[in-house]
Protein backbone atom coordinates (compact mmCIF):
# COMPACT_ATOMS: atom_id res chain seq x y z
CA UNK A 1 0.00 0.00 0.00
CA UNK A 2 1.33 3.75 -1.26
CA UNK A 3 1.88 5.48 1.69
CA UNK A 4 -1.12 7.81 2.87
CA UNK A 5 -0.69 11.77 2.38
CA UNK A 6 -1.98 14.81 4.01
CA UNK A 7 -3.34 15.48 0.60
CA UNK A 8 -5.04 12.07 0.86
CA UNK A 9 -6.72 12.74 4.32
CA UNK A 10 -7.36 16.57 3.66
CA UNK A 11 -5.26 16.27 7.30
CA UNK A 12 -3.05 19.37 6.04
CA UNK A 13 -5.70 22.26 5.31
CA UNK A 14 -7.12 23.22 2.25
CA UNK A 15 -5.06 21.07 0.41
CA UNK A 16 -2.48 23.65 -1.14
CA UNK A 17 0.78 23.85 -0.70
CA UNK A 18 1.98 24.19 2.55
CA UNK A 19 4.33 27.08 3.94
CA UNK A 20 6.89 25.82 6.48
CA UNK A 21 10.09 27.23 7.83
CA UNK A 22 12.95 24.81 7.49
CA UNK A 23 15.58 24.40 10.48
CA UNK A 24 18.15 22.19 11.90
CA UNK A 25 18.19 20.61 15.02
CA UNK A 26 20.76 18.05 16.75
CA UNK A 27 21.55 17.15 12.50
CA UNK A 28 17.85 16.44 11.54
CA UNK A 29 15.68 18.52 9.54
CA UNK A 30 12.42 19.73 11.16
CA UNK A 31 9.87 22.31 10.21
CA UNK A 32 6.95 24.78 11.62
CA UNK A 33 3.97 26.16 9.74
CA UNK A 34 5.55 29.44 8.52
CA UNK A 35 1.86 31.28 9.89
CA UNK A 36 2.92 30.82 13.37
CA UNK A 37 6.26 31.99 12.92
CA UNK A 38 6.38 35.99 13.90
CA UNK A 39 9.85 36.44 13.34
CA UNK A 40 13.39 35.09 13.48
CA UNK A 41 15.87 36.71 15.72
CA UNK A 42 19.80 35.85 16.54
CA UNK A 43 19.53 34.21 20.31
CA UNK A 44 20.80 35.74 23.14
CA UNK A 45 20.99 35.30 26.83
CA UNK A 46 17.81 34.73 28.45
CA UNK A 47 17.50 36.21 31.81
CA UNK A 48 17.10 33.21 34.14
CA UNK A 49 13.25 32.57 35.60
CA UNK A 50 12.74 31.11 38.99
CA UNK A 51 11.65 27.36 38.43
CA UNK A 52 11.36 27.21 35.35
CA UNK A 53 11.15 24.00 33.72
CA UNK A 54 14.12 21.76 32.39
CA UNK A 55 13.36 23.13 28.38
CA UNK A 56 13.27 26.85 29.00
CA UNK A 57 15.98 28.80 29.28
CA UNK A 58 14.15 32.25 30.84
CA UNK A 59 12.49 35.25 29.65
CA UNK A 60 13.73 37.68 26.86
CA UNK A 61 12.30 41.53 25.83
CA UNK A 62 11.96 41.65 22.51
CA UNK A 63 10.55 44.87 21.17
CA UNK A 64 8.89 46.04 24.56
CA UNK A 65 7.22 42.33 24.86
CA UNK A 66 8.55 39.71 27.41
CA UNK A 67 8.64 36.34 26.16
CA UNK A 68 9.72 32.73 27.67
CA UNK A 69 12.43 31.17 25.46
CA UNK A 70 12.02 27.56 25.17
CA UNK A 71 15.52 25.22 24.17
CA UNK A 72 14.30 22.66 21.66
CA UNK A 73 17.39 20.74 22.47
CA UNK A 74 16.46 20.42 26.21
CA UNK A 75 12.69 19.62 25.12
CA UNK A 76 13.90 16.74 23.01
CA UNK A 77 16.11 15.56 25.87
CA UNK A 78 19.62 16.41 23.64
CA UNK A 79 22.47 16.77 26.24
CA UNK A 80 25.10 18.22 24.12
CA UNK A 81 25.03 22.32 23.56
CA UNK A 82 23.65 23.49 20.13
CA UNK A 83 26.09 25.70 17.85
CA UNK A 84 27.34 29.13 18.89
CA UNK A 85 25.24 31.22 16.87
CA UNK A 86 21.64 29.58 17.51
CA UNK A 87 18.58 30.98 15.97
CA UNK A 88 15.51 31.93 18.10
CA UNK A 89 11.51 31.72 16.05
CA UNK A 90 8.91 33.34 17.57
CA UNK A 91 6.32 31.62 17.60
CA UNK A 92 2.78 32.27 17.90
CA UNK A 93 -0.40 30.03 19.59
CA UNK A 94 1.99 27.75 20.99
CA UNK A 95 0.47 27.44 24.70
CA UNK A 96 -0.77 29.49 27.18
CA UNK A 97 0.87 32.84 26.08
CA UNK A 98 0.76 35.06 22.93
CA UNK A 99 3.88 34.24 21.97
CA UNK A 100 7.24 31.55 22.88
CA UNK A 101 11.01 32.07 21.39
CA UNK A 102 12.10 28.36 20.50
CA UNK A 103 15.55 28.25 20.20
CA UNK A 104 16.69 25.47 16.94
CA UNK A 105 20.61 25.15 15.94
CA UNK A 106 19.87 26.88 12.74
CA UNK A 107 17.00 28.34 10.51
CA UNK A 108 17.37 27.03 6.67
CA UNK A 109 14.91 28.49 4.80
CA UNK A 110 11.08 28.78 3.96
CA UNK A 111 9.97 25.77 1.87
CA UNK A 112 6.43 25.00 0.13
CA UNK A 113 5.54 21.38 1.11
CA UNK A 114 3.20 20.31 -1.76
CA UNK A 115 0.18 18.16 -0.36
CA UNK A 116 1.08 15.53 -2.13
CA UNK A 117 4.56 15.10 -0.58
CA UNK A 118 3.21 15.56 2.97
CA UNK A 119 3.28 11.92 4.49
CA UNK A 120 1.14 10.68 7.81
CA UNK A 121 3.74 10.04 10.19
CA UNK A 122 4.39 6.75 11.35
CA UNK A 123 3.69 6.00 15.42
CA UNK A 124 7.07 7.44 15.99
CA UNK A 125 9.72 9.67 14.00
CA UNK A 126 13.04 9.64 15.94
CA UNK A 127 11.85 9.02 19.09
CA UNK A 128 8.95 11.66 18.84
CA UNK A 129 5.12 10.55 18.83
CA UNK A 130 2.87 11.07 15.77
CA UNK A 131 0.82 13.18 18.23
CA UNK A 132 3.40 15.84 17.95
CA UNK A 133 3.94 15.84 14.08
CA UNK A 134 2.02 17.03 11.47
CA UNK A 135 3.52 15.51 8.65
CA UNK A 136 6.62 14.13 7.33
CA UNK A 137 8.62 14.84 4.13
CA UNK A 138 11.31 14.44 1.64
CA UNK A 139 13.91 17.37 1.86
CA UNK A 140 16.51 16.72 -0.56
CA UNK A 141 16.86 13.09 0.31
CA UNK A 142 16.35 13.80 3.68
CA UNK A 143 13.58 13.22 6.14
CA UNK A 144 11.89 16.57 7.09
CA UNK A 145 9.62 16.50 10.32
CA UNK A 146 6.69 18.83 10.05
CA UNK A 147 6.15 19.94 13.62
CA UNK A 148 2.67 20.44 15.88
CA UNK A 149 4.67 22.91 18.13
CA UNK A 150 1.44 23.72 19.98
CA UNK A 151 0.77 20.09 21.15
CA UNK A 152 4.49 19.64 21.51
CA UNK A 153 4.68 22.40 23.94
CA UNK A 154 1.83 22.09 25.81
CA UNK A 155 2.41 18.54 26.58
CA UNK A 156 4.34 17.64 29.72
CA UNK A 157 5.57 14.09 28.24
CA UNK A 158 9.58 13.63 28.10
CA UNK A 159 10.44 12.87 24.09
CA UNK A 160 13.66 11.47 23.19
CA UNK A 161 15.20 12.14 20.21
CA UNK A 162 16.50 9.12 18.80
CA UNK A 163 19.22 8.81 16.32
CA UNK B 1 18.49 34.38 63.51
CA UNK B 2 20.05 38.01 64.38
CA UNK B 3 20.21 40.63 62.18
CA UNK B 4 21.92 43.94 62.34
CA UNK B 5 20.04 46.63 60.43
CA UNK B 6 21.93 48.92 57.87
CA UNK B 7 18.87 50.48 56.70
CA UNK B 8 15.28 51.54 58.07
CA UNK B 9 12.64 53.46 56.76
CA UNK B 10 9.09 54.36 57.77
CA UNK B 11 6.27 52.08 55.66
CA UNK B 12 4.19 55.14 54.33
CA UNK B 13 1.05 52.95 53.85
CA UNK B 14 1.11 49.38 54.21
CA UNK B 15 0.27 46.78 51.64
CA UNK B 16 -0.02 50.10 49.70
CA UNK B 17 -1.60 50.18 45.80
CA UNK B 18 1.36 50.57 43.49
CA UNK B 19 1.88 54.22 42.04
CA UNK B 20 -0.99 55.88 39.94
CA UNK B 21 -0.66 55.98 36.27
CA UNK B 22 1.96 58.09 34.93
CA UNK B 23 4.08 58.00 38.31
CA UNK B 24 7.34 56.70 38.92
CA UNK B 25 7.59 54.25 41.54
CA UNK B 26 10.57 53.44 43.38
CA UNK B 27 11.79 49.70 43.25
CA UNK B 28 14.16 48.28 45.28
CA UNK B 29 16.86 45.84 43.24
CA UNK B 30 18.50 42.87 44.68
CA UNK B 31 19.85 39.19 43.48
CA UNK B 32 19.16 35.92 43.75
CA UNK B 33 21.47 33.54 41.69
CA UNK B 34 21.96 34.84 38.74
CA UNK B 35 18.99 36.92 37.88
CA UNK B 36 17.67 40.60 38.90
CA UNK B 37 14.78 41.10 40.76
CA UNK B 38 12.97 43.70 42.29
CA UNK B 39 9.90 44.65 44.94
CA UNK B 40 8.52 48.07 45.18
CA UNK B 41 10.12 49.93 48.07
CA UNK B 42 6.15 50.89 49.60
CA UNK B 43 6.34 47.43 51.06
CA UNK B 44 9.46 47.48 52.40
CA UNK B 45 10.86 48.50 56.41
CA UNK B 46 14.11 47.58 56.50
CA UNK B 47 17.18 46.01 55.17
CA UNK B 48 19.13 44.16 57.41
CA UNK B 49 22.74 43.09 57.15
CA UNK B 50 24.03 39.19 57.00
CA UNK B 51 25.45 38.92 60.36
CA UNK B 52 24.97 36.15 62.41
CA UNK B 53 22.99 34.72 59.10
CA UNK B 54 26.03 31.90 58.73
CA UNK B 55 25.58 30.75 62.38
CA UNK B 56 21.57 29.52 61.21
CA UNK B 57 20.77 26.33 62.14
CA UNK B 58 18.81 26.62 58.93
CA UNK B 59 17.98 23.09 57.26
CA UNK B 60 18.96 23.62 53.52
CA UNK B 61 15.54 22.79 51.33
CA UNK B 62 13.21 24.84 53.68
CA UNK B 63 11.74 27.48 51.79
CA UNK B 64 10.66 29.24 55.16
CA UNK B 65 13.04 29.66 58.66
CA UNK B 66 12.40 31.99 61.36
CA UNK B 67 14.04 35.34 62.06
CA UNK B 68 14.79 37.02 65.04
CA UNK B 69 13.83 40.61 65.05
CA UNK B 70 13.41 42.68 67.60
CA UNK B 71 12.38 40.17 70.55
CA UNK B 72 10.09 38.68 67.70
CA UNK B 73 10.36 36.10 65.84
CA UNK B 74 9.07 36.73 61.69
CA UNK B 75 8.78 33.96 58.91
CA UNK B 76 12.03 34.48 56.48
CA UNK B 77 11.82 33.08 53.41
CA UNK B 78 14.99 32.26 51.59
CA UNK B 79 14.17 33.36 48.33
CA UNK B 80 17.17 31.18 46.66
CA UNK B 81 15.53 27.81 47.79
CA UNK B 82 12.24 29.39 46.60
CA UNK B 83 13.63 29.97 43.09
CA UNK B 84 15.89 26.76 42.87
CA UNK B 85 18.89 28.47 42.91
CA UNK B 86 19.89 27.90 46.26
CA UNK B 87 24.03 28.20 47.01
CA UNK B 88 25.69 25.92 49.71
CA UNK B 89 26.93 28.89 51.66
CA UNK B 90 25.10 32.08 52.20
CA UNK B 91 27.92 34.86 50.45
CA UNK B 92 29.07 38.19 52.77
CA UNK B 93 26.61 40.36 50.56
CA UNK B 94 23.36 38.40 51.79
CA UNK B 95 20.96 40.68 52.99
CA UNK B 96 17.11 40.10 54.70
CA UNK B 97 14.69 42.66 53.15
CA UNK B 98 12.09 42.95 56.30
CA UNK B 99 8.52 44.20 54.10
CA UNK B 100 5.21 43.62 54.90
CA UNK B 101 3.14 41.30 52.93
CA UNK B 102 -0.97 40.32 53.22
CA UNK B 103 -0.72 42.53 56.47
CA UNK B 104 2.10 40.51 58.16
CA UNK B 105 6.15 41.62 58.07
CA UNK B 106 8.40 38.58 57.04
CA UNK B 107 11.88 38.75 55.60
CA UNK B 108 13.26 37.96 52.73
CA UNK B 109 16.63 36.64 51.98
CA UNK B 110 18.71 37.90 49.35
CA UNK B 111 21.98 37.07 47.78
CA UNK B 112 22.73 40.97 47.64
CA UNK B 113 20.95 44.51 47.24
CA UNK B 114 22.09 46.43 44.32
CA UNK B 115 20.07 49.74 44.66
CA UNK B 116 16.77 51.98 44.17
CA UNK B 117 15.95 52.60 40.11
CA UNK B 118 12.57 54.37 38.93
CA UNK B 119 10.18 52.10 36.71
CA UNK B 120 6.84 53.12 34.99
CA UNK B 121 4.48 50.81 36.74
CA UNK B 122 2.39 51.43 33.35
CA UNK B 123 5.38 49.36 31.64
CA UNK B 124 5.22 46.09 33.80
CA UNK B 125 4.49 43.26 31.85
CA UNK B 126 2.52 39.83 33.08
CA UNK B 127 5.29 37.12 33.67
CA UNK B 128 4.47 34.46 30.64
CA UNK B 129 3.11 31.70 32.46
CA UNK B 130 5.27 29.08 30.47
CA UNK B 131 8.83 31.13 32.19
CA UNK B 132 7.86 29.52 35.68
CA UNK B 133 6.32 27.17 37.81
CA UNK B 134 5.92 28.82 40.41
CA UNK B 135 2.52 30.57 40.95
CA UNK B 136 2.26 33.43 38.94
CA UNK B 137 0.74 35.46 42.30
CA UNK B 138 4.51 35.30 43.61
CA UNK B 139 4.95 38.08 40.65
CA UNK B 140 4.19 41.32 39.92
CA UNK B 141 5.18 40.73 36.41
CA UNK B 142 8.87 41.88 34.33
CA UNK B 143 10.01 45.74 33.67
CA UNK B 144 13.00 46.43 31.28
CA UNK B 145 15.60 48.90 32.35
CA UNK B 146 18.80 49.30 30.36
CA UNK B 147 19.09 46.48 28.57
CA UNK B 148 18.09 44.30 31.55
CA UNK B 149 15.04 42.72 32.40
CA UNK B 150 13.71 43.00 36.56
CA UNK B 151 11.38 40.22 37.61
CA UNK B 152 9.04 42.02 40.40
CA UNK B 153 8.20 39.77 43.05
CA UNK B 154 4.64 40.76 44.80
CA UNK B 155 4.82 41.05 48.25
CA UNK B 156 1.22 40.51 48.99
CA UNK B 157 1.83 36.92 47.16
CA UNK B 158 4.50 36.20 48.92
CA UNK B 159 2.96 37.25 52.42
CA UNK B 160 0.16 34.68 51.19
CA UNK B 161 2.10 31.75 50.39
CA UNK B 162 1.38 28.61 53.23
CA UNK B 163 4.54 28.45 54.71
CA UNK B 164 4.43 31.82 55.49
CA UNK B 165 0.79 31.97 56.17
CA UNK B 166 1.48 28.43 58.82
CA UNK B 167 4.82 30.00 60.17
CA UNK B 168 3.69 30.22 64.17
CA UNK B 169 5.64 33.08 65.67
CA UNK B 170 5.62 30.76 69.50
Amino acid sequence: MAPQTQGDRGAGGSGGPAQVVLFQLAGKSFAVELGQVEQIIDYREPTKTPRCPPHVEGVIEHRGRYLAVLNLRKRFGVAEPGPPHQAVLLVTAAGPDPRVGLVVDQVLRVLSLPSDGILTPPPRVFGIRAEYIRGVANAGGRPLVWLDVSKLLAAGEAITLLA
Amino acid sequence: MEARTLVRRGVRSRGAAPAARGQVEQVLLFRVGESLYGIGIRGLWEVLSSEGITGLPTPRYQICTALAYRGRKLPLVRLGELFGVSADTLPPSTRVLLIQGRGRPLGLLVDAVLGVVDIDPQRIAPMPAMASMLSPSLFRGLIGKEGRVIILVSEDGLGGMAEVASFSEG
